[in-house]
Formats: structure tokens, C-alpha cells, sequence
């Protein structure tokens, strides 16, 4: 396991040193919260860090079993990671410690790594192989599978071995980082900043035409593949360039399997269109209790860029689902003390995204969305601290109430539009929906 | 005395150019220093298993990491101006403390330092901007955005800041204002721009309130695309910023090497430690002032209080000679 000849005291001690404090990268297959969960606790427990983006990941760790669309968005998501790199698929929450113990051993591996770096493909090769797939599956592809980047089947953390063949520039010295031969960006519609145009189709319905065009036509149009921005009015009625951004599926502190394609005019959404990927949402089947919305608050306070008060929520949410309700309780209170006390806090989400009664239940949102963002926060802390106070004592009932916290993607779209990226994730962060649903609008396109 | 170009009784020595080293030495130390305690922090707030674990040493073991990750672009990076930026804010860190002096000596003793330092501090404007935009990616694109809105934002208030203590002292020379605070530190009797410089050192190390520019909400902002050395890089030189404000603060508003009993130079070190200690602790108070909610503070509230400090600088410094 240990480095081969060259490997000297030093190059050993940093691989050791990185290797216990990896940044790993959670993706949560819809349906696999409490496997989600506790990879997220694990990691936690071992030093490591959550990722932010594929190339501040060292391990991607795939919770659940992903369906065909999830999958090739995942692919792309290991193609950006910078390496060493590893994968690991978690089946179920037992299984996390076993999981992420091999990461560890994989990570460890440098000669591993260094064949890595040689045998993986090139942006270049992964642009060229997308717009050839593209060409056969124009419009939904659905379920046509194109391998991207040869036979990663069954997303096995040793599948990336598999691209034996693919040549490749100097490798020399990987354990410096320090080089650039063989990058791989951001191409393909992964979660972050892509641009639409690599996307795997399935927008019929926007309305910004001429993406068509782009997708096969000469690359003077697209350098390295990206369509160029369009220009388009902005809401001030200057011209502005309009970006098409996938965000999701995979992406921090977001509901799990949900895919906004936006029109970003500088960071304002000004057009999105929802979607749910493999246009399906699998309930989870335990029921977690208040153990859910306290993660909906610890996402909240992330994206509201209060990392303390964020990494006390998922405590407190590790201890509810681990030692019961009740020992979470007091901890809970102090968290709702702490957050109310933040004047910064308040005025940041004050008057953002305020929704009315009549909105909230014409998008079929709960009654306790009505207000705004700071509203809303405060009531998803005064619902975690009566849930836990209810379950300690025995007490189920709160737990229908947790059914209906579903939002259709019919009705996230609007919820965002006009807002930018940061308000509009913290609006849908604050809503504390448990499960997106599939619109009607959305089986025409994903299905049609 | 009338024209501060022409500064001739400067209480501070020149030393030769190859000291340099020492004063990046130190920097680098500072930085280390900053990200430390940061690291000891976030251990203590996220508490549990993994808090042991950590701590103190975690910088190091991200610094190993960050070695020993491979370094990537993206399809048609504008790579040059992306590696300026990300490389950029150490040097210009480093740029800034060569206008500090520590205790008696200094390496440039510019007669303009203070307009130095605010210059340098201008140029992180560009470097974030640019390390967003030379990724050609969207997130990144976001990040650079954000930051130059919270530079409208923070700007202008840290340099009337600046302008308090230079109008009392009469001087744009760093030492010489240091200097001219004998008895009375300017951060007493200027307290607003004291508490505007601090919030414009957050602002331009991208730290703590003033970080969206790199938020979780956008995968990491103008460093989503960063790896390996180049992100090292990037936040070394946002440690070292934190650092080299903080630095600059100790002859501008707390007396420089003023203090009993240890020498100059240690009162400096002890000073600038000090309130690093504090501006990275501000980041575990407070949530992100959101670019577009903090540009009305800046402009409203931020500039009209930080002007009004200028004119009582002002006044009393002609009442007084």
C-alpha cells in the first residue's frame, strides 16, 4: 500500500496527513436521507470535511442507488474531481463506517492514483464522447444509456480502473499537484455552473431558442464546446448576458434529486424551470421524526453563511437520531435562543421571498410558509423543538403533520424566479420541504 | 512640517532590502497563526467526535492535502488572468507589510504609505474578480460578482477610514502616524474608523460576514474551481490579508510599537496577534451580510458615519495646532 520505490518519508507523511483530512463529497439518491445522514455524521466523526464543489472533493460518496439520470450527472461529478480521488457507494446506513474506511485505505494508495491520472480521460475526449451521444439522443434521452467515459457500471468505487487504454501527458509527480495535462473542467450539466448547452436536453420548453444549434453545430459558436451567453434585457431594461445554469442534482444543502435549469442574468434567476431527476421521488420508508427538519435548518443556516451555527444544528440533528429526542431537547433550545439573538441573522433574511396565505396555498405549500424567510426559519425551529418535545413524550401525532411538506415543481420554479441565486436557495432551503414531487408539466417533458 | 511629502525627522530606520525575507517570515507566521486559532474554533463549535480531531492541526493537514491534490482547469479558463488572481492576494498581502513598521524598522518608509497600503487593498478587487472570471464557470462567475458588490460597499468607507488617522497625524507616512499617538491611540479617540478598518480587513480577506464571494450557497464561488497548489494558494493569501490588515492597524490606530516594558517590535507582534485573534473569531458570530442588503449599509449608514469621524478629526486637530 505504501508508495512504490520513490516514495520517500516525507511524500508518505503528507499522503497520511491528507488522507485524515479528506473532503468528501455526499450525494443523496432521493430516498436515501438517513443514508445521507449518517455518510454526513461519519465524516464528521473521522476529521474530514463536506466538500463544496467536485474540486474541493478528494472522496464522492453515493448514497442509495441512483437512477439513470442521477448517474451520469455523478459521472460527471468524478470526471471534475481534481484526484486522488475516490468513490464509495453506501447501500445503507450501516454500512457508512465499512464505506468510508476504504475511501480512507483508497486514498492512502498513491500508485493507485497515479495510474489515475494517466488513464482518465481528457475534457477534450469527454466533450467529444457527449456530443456524439447527443447527436443520437436528441431531446429527452431519458434512459438512453451512453456509458459516458466507458463502463463505470454499477458506480463500484473501483470502476474508475476501468479506463485502462486512454493515454495520456506526463504524470510525473502527482503527490505535488503539479500538473495541469489532463484536466477536465466543467464541462457537462453537472451541478455547478455548467452551461446549459451541455446539458442533456430536455427544455423544450424555454424559450430562449438556439441552444438547438449550438449543441451540433460548429464549435466557432461554442468555444470548447460551451455555447457563448446570449444577451437578453435585464429587469433595470439594460442588455445583459443570460447564462444557462443547470444547479443540481448534486449539490449541498439541497433537496436531494432536484434539478433547476435557470436563465441567470448576471446571479438573478430571471427564467427556471424545475425538475426532478429520473422524474421520480421515492419516499423514505422510516419515518424520521424531527430529525428531518433540523437538517432543513442546518442547510438553512449554511447557505445563510453561518457555519457555527450550522455545524450545531447537524449535531443536534446527529443526536436525535442517535441517542432519541429528548437528549436533543435542551440543545435545541439553545440553538433557537442563539439564532433568534442574531441581529445580522434577521436582517438578512427579513422581507425576502414574503408569501401570502393565498399563494402559499395556491402553490400548495404548508400553512407555515406564509411570512418570509426569517418567518419561516423561526417556525422551523419552533416546529423542531415541539416535534422533539412531542416525541420524547410519546407522542406521534406531530409526525403526520411532516406528510405534507412536499413542493411540486410545478410551483418551485415561481417561488424562485426574480430572485438571486443566494436568496432564491435560501428561499427554497426556508420552505422545509421533506420530498419534491414531479409536476404535471415535468412528466410531459422528461417522459414525452 | 507643512508638506508631508517631505518628511525629513521620520522616527522609523530603513532597513536593507534583503530583510524582506524576515518580514515575509513573519507574515507567513501571522497567517499560520490566524489559521490556527481559526482551525481550533471550528473544532471547538462543531464539538462532538470529530472535534478532537481537528483543531489546531488542521491547517496543516489541508496544506498537506492541497499538496498533494492535483491542480485542474476548466474548458476555456482564461487561465493567465485566473492564476494572477488566485496567486495574487499573498503577494499583495505581502506587498502591505512592507509599509508596517515593526517597532523602528520598516523596508519602504514611503512617504505615501498609508495611500500604499489602500492601493494594495484596491488591487484585491481585481484579483478576486479576476480568479471568478478566469475560471469560465458560472458559480465562480457568481463569486466574483458578489465580491466587487461588497466592494461597493466596503470601499469607500475604508478609505475615509484611512483618511481619520492621517488628517490627525498630519502625515501619510505609516511610522509617522504611529508616532504622532503618543499618549492617546487614534483607535480610542477615532473609534468608528477604527471599527470600519476592521470590517474592511474582513471585506478584503474575503472573511467571516464579507465571505459569499466564496459561499457554500455557490459551491465555493470564485474558488469553486480551484484545487490542489492554487487553492492553497488562494487561501494562504487570504490568511496573510487578514494578517497584513491587522498588522497595518497596529501603527495606524493602537499606537504602533507604543507600550511598557517590551520592546517595539514585540509590542507590534503582540498587537497584530491580537486583533487577528479577533477578526477571525468575528467569523464564528456572524452569518454573511448578503452583497445587496450590505451595499445600503455601506452607503447609508457606513460612509455618513465614517465621514462624520473625518470631520471631527478634522476639527479638532486644527483647534489643537
Amino acid at each position: 500500500m505504501a508508495g512504490g520505490g520513490t516514495a520517500l518519508g516525507l511524500s508518505d507523511a503528507i499522503a497520511r496527513s491528507a488522507s485524515r483530512h479528506a473532503h468528501a463529497l455526499v450525494v443523496e439518491v432521493p430516498g436515501s436521507w438517513r443514508t445521507r445522514v449518517a455518510a454526513e455524521r461519519n465524516v464528521a466523526a473521522r476529521g474530514w470535511r463536506l466538500a463544496i464543489s467536485p474540486a474541493d472533493a478528494d472522496v464522492l460518496v453515493v448514497c442509495g442507488e441512483p437512477g439513470p439520470g442521477l448517474a451520469e450527472a455523478i459521472e460527471g461529478i468524478w470526471h471534475q474531481m481534481p484526484g486522488p480521488r475516490v468513490r464509495v457507494h453506501v447501500h445503507a446506513g450501516d454500512e457508512v463506517g465499512a464505506r468510508l474506511d476504504e475511501a480512507h485505505t483508497g486514498l492512502l494508495d498513491t500508485d493507485r492514483h497515479r495510474r489515475d491520472a494517466q488513464q482518465r480521460p481528457t475534457a477534450s475526449e469527454l466533450l467529444a464522447e457527449q456530443a456524439g451521444s447527443r447527436a443520437e439522443s436528441h431531446g429527452g434521452h431519458g434512459d438512453t444509456d451512453h456509458g459516458s467515459a466507458g463502463g463505470h457500471e454499477g458506480m463500484d468505487h473501483e470502476g474508475h480502473d476501468s479506463h485502462e487504454g486512454m493515454e495520456h501527458g506526463s504524470h510525473e509527480g502527482m503527490e505535488h499537484g503539479s500538473h495541469e495535462g489532463m484536466d477536465h473542467g466543467s464541462h457537462e450539466g453537472m451541478d455547478h455552473g455548467s452551461h446549459e448547452g451541455m446539458d442533456h436536453g430536455s427544455h423544450e420548453g424555454m424559450d430562449h431558442g438556439g441552444h438547438e444549434g449550438m449543441d451540433h453545430g460548429g464549435h466557432e459558436m461554442s468555444p470548447g464546446g460551451i455555447p457563448l451567453a446570449e444577451g437578453g434585457e435585464d429587469r433595470d431594461g439594460l442588455e445583459m448576458d443570460v447564462l444557462q445554469v443547470r444547479l443540481g442534482p448534486v449539490l449541498r444543502d439541497w433537496p436531494a434529486g432536484l434539478v433547476l435549469h435557470c436563465s441567470l442574468q448576471g446571479d438573478v434567476i430571471v427564467e427556471a424551470q424545475a425538475e426532478l431527476v429520473d422524474g421520480r421521488a421515492r419516499q423514505d420508508d422510516d419515518v424520521v421524526g424531527p430529525a428531518r427538519g433540523i437538517d432543513n435548518i442546518a442547510s438553512l443556516l449554511a447557505l445563510a453563511g453561518w457555519d457555527d451555527a450550522a455545524a450545531e444544528a447537524r449535531r443536534i440533528r446527529d443526536t436525535a437520531l442517535e441517542s432519541g429526542e429528548g437528549a436533543a431537547g435542551s440543545e435545541l433550545e439553545r440553538l433557537r435562543r442563539r439564532v433568534r439573538r442574531s441581529w445580522t441573522l434577521r436582517w438578512s433574511l427579513r422581507g425576502v421571498r414574503r408569501l401570502s396565505d393565498k399563494e402559499a396555498h395556491a402553490r400548495r405549500l404548508p400553512a407555515d410558509a406564509v411570512g418570509d424567510t426569517y418567518d419561516r426559519l423561526m417556525g422551523m425551529l419552533d416546529r423542531a423543538v415541539a416535534g422533539v418535545a412531542a416525541t420524547a413524550a410519546g407522542d406521534t401525532g406531530t409526525r403526520a403533520n411532516d406528510a405534507g411538506r412536499t413542493l411540486s415543481t410545478d410551483h418551485l420554479a415561481h417561488l424562485v424566479m426574480g430572485l438571486d441565486l443566494a436568496t432564491a436557495r435560501l428561499v427554497l432551503a426556508s420552505l422545509d420541504i421533506h420530498e419534491v414531487l414531479a409536476g404535471q408539466a415535468e412528466h410531459e417533458v422528461s417522459h414525452g | 512640517m507643512d508638506d508631508p511629502t517631505s518628511m525629513t525627522d521620520s522616527p522609523i530606520t530603513t532597513v536593507a532590502p534583503g530583510w524582506a525575507i524576515v518580514a515575509l517570515g513573519i507574515l507567513g507566521a501571522l497567517a499560520v497563526t490566524a489559521a490556527v486559532l481559526d482551525g481550533a474554533l471550528a473544532a471547538r463549535a462543531r464539538g462532538g467526535p470529530g472535534g478532537k480531531m481537528g483543531g489546531p492541526v488542521r491547517p496543516f493537514g489541508e496544506a498537506a492535502r492541497l499538496m498533494r491534490q492535483r491542480r485542474r482547469t476548466t474548458v476555456e479558463a482564461d487561465r493567465l488572468l485566473w492564476r494572477i488572481g488566485g496567486a495574487g492576494l499573498l503577494v499583495t498581502a505581502a506587498l502591505m507589510v512592507t509599509v508596517v513598521p515593526l517597532g523602528e524598522w520598516t523596508i519602504f518608509d514611503l512617504d505615501v504609505g498609508v495611500m500604499w497600503f489602500n492601493a494594495m487593498d484596491v488591487m484585491v478587487w481585481a484579483l478576486v474578480w479576476l480568479t471568478g472570471w478566469g475560471a469560465n464557470s458560472a458559480h465562480s462567475l457568481v463569486g466574483g460578482y458578489r465580491f466587487l458588490a461588497h466592494g461597493l460597499g466596503y470601499e469607500l468607507p475604508l478609505m475615509f477610514a484611512l483618511v481619520a488617522p492621517a488628517i490627525a497625524a498630519e502625515t501619510l507616512n505609516v511610522g509617522a502616524v504611529a508616532a504622532a499617538q503618543e499618549g492617546l491611540w487614534f483607535a480610542v479617540w477615532m473609534p468608528v474608523a477604527f471599527l470600519v478598518y476592521l470590517l474592511g480587513v474582513a471585506a478584503f480577506s474575503v472573511w467571516g460576514p464579507f465571505a459569499p464571494a466564496i459561499g457554500t450557497d455557490v459551491s465555493g464561488g470564485a474558488r469553486a474551481e480551484l484545487s490542489g497548489v492554487d487553492r492553497l494558494v488562494f487561501e494562504a493569501g487570504r490568511y496573510a490579508l487578514l494578517a497584513a490588515g491587522a498588522a497595518f492597524a497596529v501603527p495606524m490606530f493602537l499606537g504602533g510599537g507604543a507600550g511598557p516594558l517590551l520592546p517595539g517590535w514585540a509590542w507590534v507582534l503582540v498587537k497584530t496577534v491580537a486583533l487577528l485573534a479577533v477578526l477571525v473569531w468575528l467569523r464564528r458570530r456572524l452569518p454573511a451580510f448578503r452583497p445587496d442588503k450590505f451595499m445600503e449599509v455601506g452607503w447609508m449608514l457606513l460612509l455618513p458615519a465614517v465621514l462624520l469621524q473625518d470631520l471631527v478629526v478634522a476639527v479638532i486637530a486644527v483647534w489643537r495646532s
